[in-house]
């Protein structure tokens, strides 16, 4: 009934005549004349306008800008109309709406209910006792920053602020203009500059939100992983952060940069999980502060090193991280005038272009790539699948081995392995061609076949919607019976330092312990869980279903020769295998617990 | 009351053989009865509507608004403002006309033409006048007897008026001529036009503006004196207090007391309206409050105050009133379901008196008789009231916190004892639901108003009303007790306010200026000003001494509820269905006012509301229904939360 009324508020609604007819067939009245529908439609349509008017009074005095069943019944009541009895339940109703045959109807469904359901039913819970809650709306006229208090500045106006054109342009004009016409206007010139510089000096925190901030990067980086997951809450559900954002995105942006050189690989995860925490809290609009965290998450996905040891650290992890900061980033902000994903999608391609970097930084534009969708995998990755599969060979199969380019060739194999397969499968016809496969994507070819082959055989993952299908289907492609090159352990090469620089050309020897042990963790994707090591989590996405078990496997790569001080683990995401082992990895793994959140069973 | 309509009332009363009532008008207007059997029959109250009549060709009715139309727009600006206020009320009764001789295609187009055309605080009414397209619906329409039972007003300057005279006797249009001169009432003024923004200031009311002279009665706005026993009960109170407090507060008080006891020349002497008797308790209570009264905060745009927001969970969109009683210790909550719940905001909890049986034993001698009547077993924070049986709308608390009266949807209006926390009496009248009820600031009588168009005056030991104020023509949404108990405020959907006089029953004042039904009334600490809201979304200053506005205040988005003066007056609070607490500068409005009174003949209008906004609360989700500032200046708000939905 509230939607008539809202009809009739706009256009001129009316009871038609074929509608009082077919009302009139539904009591027995069979040939209604038309000039006795048409008195009664007018008629009707009369009183039922009346009716609802009145009922208005009682929405209002209801204190209500919903018009409910009962003002009805009121506004019946008070024309001495008997009330139409048993329109009380719901409290919302809803209309659906069909069309056909040139006529648009309205109903409302009504199912058929068993009398015997209802009797047998249990009674419904007691609705909650009504409650009276206190809090300060303000404080000496101040509106304190309480979660019952909308945030202080909403979404909206953030939102408003960071688009509007008056705030950009108030930056941007007095520069333009003294470019332009330096004589003439240098006086107004000069009093928008004053203008501007009032502005931008009024950017003060009171002395608690400076301890607040101070507590918080604090415990961001601190060693305290307790701390720091409340700092991480607090970061992503606190309202009023707000003014506190320019700091917090200096703070992560002047780490970054700080922290890449020193390939500082633990403060890089600490300081992308706060920007996690931001873009997480939905009371922040990020957008005047992303020209600041885009390139520190860029930096983390394909800058050429992240860590001391790329051969030991598990740098992919963070990539993989970053990466999904960054998907999450492009899906948030980018727009018509920003382009952000277009300029991001660049960054990653310009990255895969260059034949000369680091395979580590291919890896984190291929998975920064995988991230972006469908349309940005089939655009930018498919065509770079053969060059990189050379690439891929000659390291692979080459004489020149090295074996921490050895492990970012392979890391750079199971993303491409992970990413392509559910494009192809989607963008081919169905029988696969095994030649086509080897000539179109060259070494990579016949991997590629036999994952798009079996990505064919079961459709069930296929189906398994989500609302990305990059990352719903891609199904295991690695796994243990899969022929994989030997990983070479033994290391007798003396560890060389490496810089900060570069290091990774061919033939550069990383460095590596007698002691190793490795944690590849590949198809690490949000929503995933590991429930069968206590203490290896991996990174997910709070709200993301989990789609499958993560499983570990255990693989002594070379049992006879030196089983106790060879470990490798693999975390892949065999969700059809099911002798599953799962080893409990240890101490050398340091990283493994960074990526933790709450929400995890650990 | 002219011969046709005393005729017309004589005519109803044989007709439902009321022999007594007939006899006595009859005598009372000196009506013989040959006068009455010369009227034919069909003299019924239906009889009105013939007024309609009119033989006039339905095509020509186009041409003569158009021709009408054409000659206010080119006449001189300074009277084409004036001039437009008639075309609405011509647009509406040639509409009526067309409708009432049948001519129903010929209205449907007419209506279709020129509805655009209307101002935008009349669309409401055109949608309701759109409904009625055939003369059987025109009887009982409410709308429609306002439209034929009152002349539309309008104010206009003699110049404007003769300028319209002349040119419709010129140009012979006489659908036109008879139209305004048989429903229209052009209140002619000698000056200068007025603008356009002044008209719009005061336009809007269904029935057009008040007449000019609806607001010449004086009115006695100023504060009753304060009775002298406060003196001996503040000594004794404040005998408790450390030693080198109560001087001060003497030296205080006793300035106050004697800047009250000169006479104010605007205030009723207390023997006007006959007041209660001050019960001891009363007494108390005023020492109370007076002593908490020191303790004040002075308000200022620079000194805020704290507000305290009570959010109502769980209430399922059922709350329909809550209302704080004065000193802020009890609230209650008016709800959809018919139920009344009373909380309390101190530690002091809600107890009952003892049973008769228990009460003859306690000792009626004792200091403390007032605490041992009560029963401590039976305290808790919350106490429920049944009885009504239709949504609470509205309920008010006595001063003494003793009583409560509460009105509904059901016409009736219940009062009840907050000592036995039951109902004692149910007063009947209304018969319609009751929109609003108040008690005066005194106590013992309350005042109420609903949709049947009048509010009433009751004294608490009468079942029925003291007072009928009848006038409004459409439903009476909010009522409000002036601060000095001898007038009564009210605001209704015909978007006037009326100021009535509790003395005789008279109209003192009507106001318009709103645009939309008016929902929150509040007087002035001070008494003079009065400050109107409702689903315009525009806060109206009122001044009572002339009837004039004072000021607009825009900001608020949607239907306001509630309206709050500080105390002392200096900020206006106002909240309602946009979520938002709104502060209002009142004393820098009143300053601004006092220094260009002179200079603006009619009034303001450059007063920019927004110069008087001072700061604005959000609230998550949770409309604003009531407001009240404490004592000292702390100001509580209530809301039900809606949540998202």
């Amino acid at each position: 009934m509230a939607d008539k009324e809202k009809k009739e508020g706009k256009v001129d609604g009316c009871v038609t005549s074929e509608c009082l007819k077919v009302m009139a067939e539904s009591i027995g009245i069979g040939n209604l004349p038309d000039g006795a529908s048409d008195c009664l439609s007018s008629d009707a349509t009369y009183r039922i306008k009346q009716i609802i008017q009145e009922a208005q009074k009682f929405m209002m005095h209801g204190k209500r800008r919903k018009l409910i069943p009962t003002d009805i019944d009121n506004a019946l009541r008070l024309k001495n109309i008997e009330p139409l009895y048993g329109f009380h339940a719901s409290e919302y109703t809803p209309f659906r709406h069909a069309s056909g045959g040139g006529r648009e109807v309205f109903f409302q469904e009504e199912k058929e209910l068993e009398l015997a359901d209802i009797i047998n039913a249990p009674l419904p819970k007691i609705p909650l006792d009504i409650t009276i809650k206190a809090h300060w709306l303000s404080i000496e006229g101040q509106q304190p920053a309480v979660p019952e208090n909308p945030p202080a500045v909403s979404l909206d106006a953030q939102k408003l602020e960071a688009l509007d054109p008056n705030v950009k342009a108030s930056i941007l004009k007095p520069k333009a203009k003294a470019n332009l016409n330096p004589v003439k206007t240098k006086h107004k010139v000069k009093i928008q500059e004053k203008v501007k510089i009032k502005e931008v000096t009024t950017h003060e925190m009171s002395v608690e939100q400076q301890l607040y901030y101070k507590e918080i990067t604090e415990s961001c980086v601190g060693s305290d992983e307790n701390r720091r997951s409340e700092a991480l809450q607090s970061l992503a559900t606190d309202p009023g952060l707000h003014q506190m954002l320019p700091r917090f995105s200096t703070f992560i942006a002047e780490g970054v940069k700080v922290n890449v050189v020193q390939n500082n690989l633990a403060l890089l995860i600490y300081l992308m999980r706060m920007v996690k925490s931001l873009l997480d809290n939905p009371t922040l609009y990020l957008e005047k502060y992303l020209h600041e965290l885009v390139p520190a998450i860029a930096t983390c996905i394909i800058s050429k090193q992240l860590c001391l040891r790329p051969e030991v650290d598990n740098h992919w992890a963070l990539r993989d991280f970053a990466s999904r900061q960054m998907a999450q980033v492009c899906k948030q902000f980018s727009s018509s005038t920003n382009s952000m994903q277009s300029r991001v999608t660049k960054i990653f391609t310009t990255s895969l272009q260059d034949e000369k970097a680091a395979l580590a930084s291919h890896y984190g534009a291929l998975t920064g790539l995988g991230e972006l969708g469908t349309e940005v995998i089939k655009a930018f990755i498919l065509p770079y699948v053969k060059p990189e599969g050379e690439r891929l060979r000659y390291i692979l199969e080459g004489v020149l081995i090295n074996n921490a380019d050895r492990i970012s060739a392979d890391h750079v194999k199971q993303t491409l392995l992970k990413v392509v397969p559910p494009i192809l499968k989607i963008t081919r016809d169905s029988p696969d061609d095994l030649e086509e496969y080897k000539q179109e994507f060259g070494y990579l070819g016949p991997t590629l076949h036999q994952a798009v082959v079996k990505l064919r055989q079961s459709p069930s993952s296929a189906t398994s919607s989500a609302s990305n299908p990059v990352m719903s289907v891609f199904r295991p492609s690695l796994s243990i019976s899969q022929p994989r090159p030997q990983f070479v352990l033994q290391q007798s090469t003396p560890s060389r330092p490496s810089t900060p620089i570069r290091i990774s050309t061919p033939g550069t020897a990383g460095s590596s312990g007698p002691q190793q042990k490795f944690v590849i963790v590949s198809g690490a994707r949000p929503g995933t869980t590991s429930g069968a090591t206590p203490g290896t989590v991996f990174p997910s996405t709070p709200g993301t279903p989990s789609a499958g078990p993560t499983l570990l496997k255990v693989v002594s790569s070379n049992p006879g020769s030196n089983p106790s001080s060879q470990k490798i683990v693999m975390v892949s995401m065999a969700s059809t295998s099911d002798n599953t082992t799962s080893s409990n990895t240890d101490s050398g793994i340091g990283i493994r617990s960074i990526f933790s959140s709450e929400n995890k069973p650990s | 009351m002219d011969k046709q309509t005393l005729l017309a009332v004589l005519q109803v009363l044989k007709k439902y053989n009321l022999k007594d009532t007939e006899l006595l008008l009859k005598k009372e207007a000196h009506v013989t009865e040959d006068e009455v059997k010369a009227e034919p029959s069909a003299s019924g109250v239906t009889d009105v509507l013939a007024a309609y009549k009119s033989e006039g060709d339905p095509r020509r009715y186009e041409s003569f608004y158009s021709s009408l139309k054409n000659f206010i727009e080119k006449s001189l600006d300074i009277h084409k403002c004036e001039l437009s206020m008639v075309l609405y009320p011509v647009f509406v009764h040639m509409y009526l006309e067309l409708v009432y001789n049948h001519h129903e295609q010929q209205a449907i187009q007419f209506f279709y033409k020129f509805s655009a055309d209307q101002e935008w605080y009349y669309q409401e009414d055109l949608v309701q006048l759109a409904t009625v397209t055939k003369a059987e619906h025109m009887a009982g329409n409410q709308l429609l007897d306002n439209f034929k039972g009152s002349k539309f007003t309008i104010r206009m300057s003699r110049d404007s008026y003769n300028h319209l005279k002349r040119h419709l006797l010129e140009q012979k249009l006489n659908i036109l001529l008879t139209i305004i001169q048989d429903h229209l009432f052009i209140d002619v003024f000698d000056g200068v036009p007025r603008t356009k923004q002044q008209i719009d200031a005061t336009a809007g009311g269904m029935c057009g503006e008040a007449r000019r002279e609806a607001n010449k009665t004086k009115v006695l706005y100023g504060l009753l004196k304060e009775p002298e026993i406060n003196i001996t009960v503040e000594d004794e109170d404040e005998g408790q207090e450390t030693d080198d407090k109560p001087k001060k507060k003497k030296a205080k008080k006793d300035s106050q007391l004697n800047k009250k006891q000169k006479h104010d020349p605007n205030a009723p002497q207390l023997t006007r309206i006959p007041l209660p008797e001050m019960t001891d308790q009363m007494k108390l209570e005023k020492a109370r409050a007076f002593k908490e009264g020191l303790r004040r905060i002075n308000l200022s745009a620079e000194t805020l105050p704290s507000i305290c927001f009570y959010t109502l969970l769980n209430s399922y969109h059922g709350v329909t009133s809550v209302d704080f009683c004065e000193d802020s210790s009890l609230m209650a909550a008016g709800f959809a379901d018919s139920q009344i719940r009373v909380w309390t905001m101190t530690p002091n909890k809600l107890r009952a008196i003892k049973t008769s049986d228990d009460l003859n034993i306690i000792d009626k001698e004792a200091d403390d008789v007032y605490e041992r009547l009560m029963d401590d077993r039976t305290s808790v924070d919350c106490r429920l009231l049944c009885g009504h049986s239709g949504a609470v709308y509205a309920t008010s608390f006595t001063p003494d916190r003793t009583q409560m009266v509460s009105c509904s949807e059901d016409g009736t209006i219940r009062l009840w004892s907050l000592l036995t926390w039951s109902n004692l009496v149910c007063y009947k009248g209304h018969n319609f639901p009751v929109w609003d009820v108040h008690f005066s600031p005194l106590g013992h009588y309350f005042v109420s108003c609903g949709h049947d168009r009048t509010a009433r005056v009751w004294s608490t030991d009468h079942f029925q009303p003291l007072r009928i104020f009848s006038g409004h023509v459409a439903d009476v949404d909010t009522v409000q007790f002036h601060p000095n108990c001898n007038y009564i405020a009210t605001g209704s959907s015909d978007r006037t306010v009326c100021l009535w006089d509790l003395l005789n029953g008279n109209c003192v004042r009507v106001m318009t200026g709103h645009k939309a039904p008016i929902y929150s009334l509040i007087f002035s600490p001070c008494g003079r000003y009065l400050a109107s809201a409702g689903a315009d979304k525009n806060v109206l200053i009122w001044d009572l001494a002339n009837g004039d506005l004072i000021s607009q205040l825009k900001g608020h988005k949607d239907t306001i509820f509630s309206l709050c003066f500080s105390r002392g007056g200096a900020l206006l609070a106002s909240g309602g269905l946009d979520n938002i607490v709104r502060l209002w500068n009142f004393s820098k409005l009143l300053e601004d006012h006092e220094n260009e009174s002179t200079v603006f003949v009619f009034f303001f209008y450059r007063n920019e509301s927004s110069a008087y906004e001072i700061m604005s609360y959000p609230t998550k989700s949770t409309p604003i229904l009531s407001l009240h500032f404490t004592r000292r200046n702390l100001l509580l708000a209530t809301g039900p939360f809606k949540g998202n939905s």
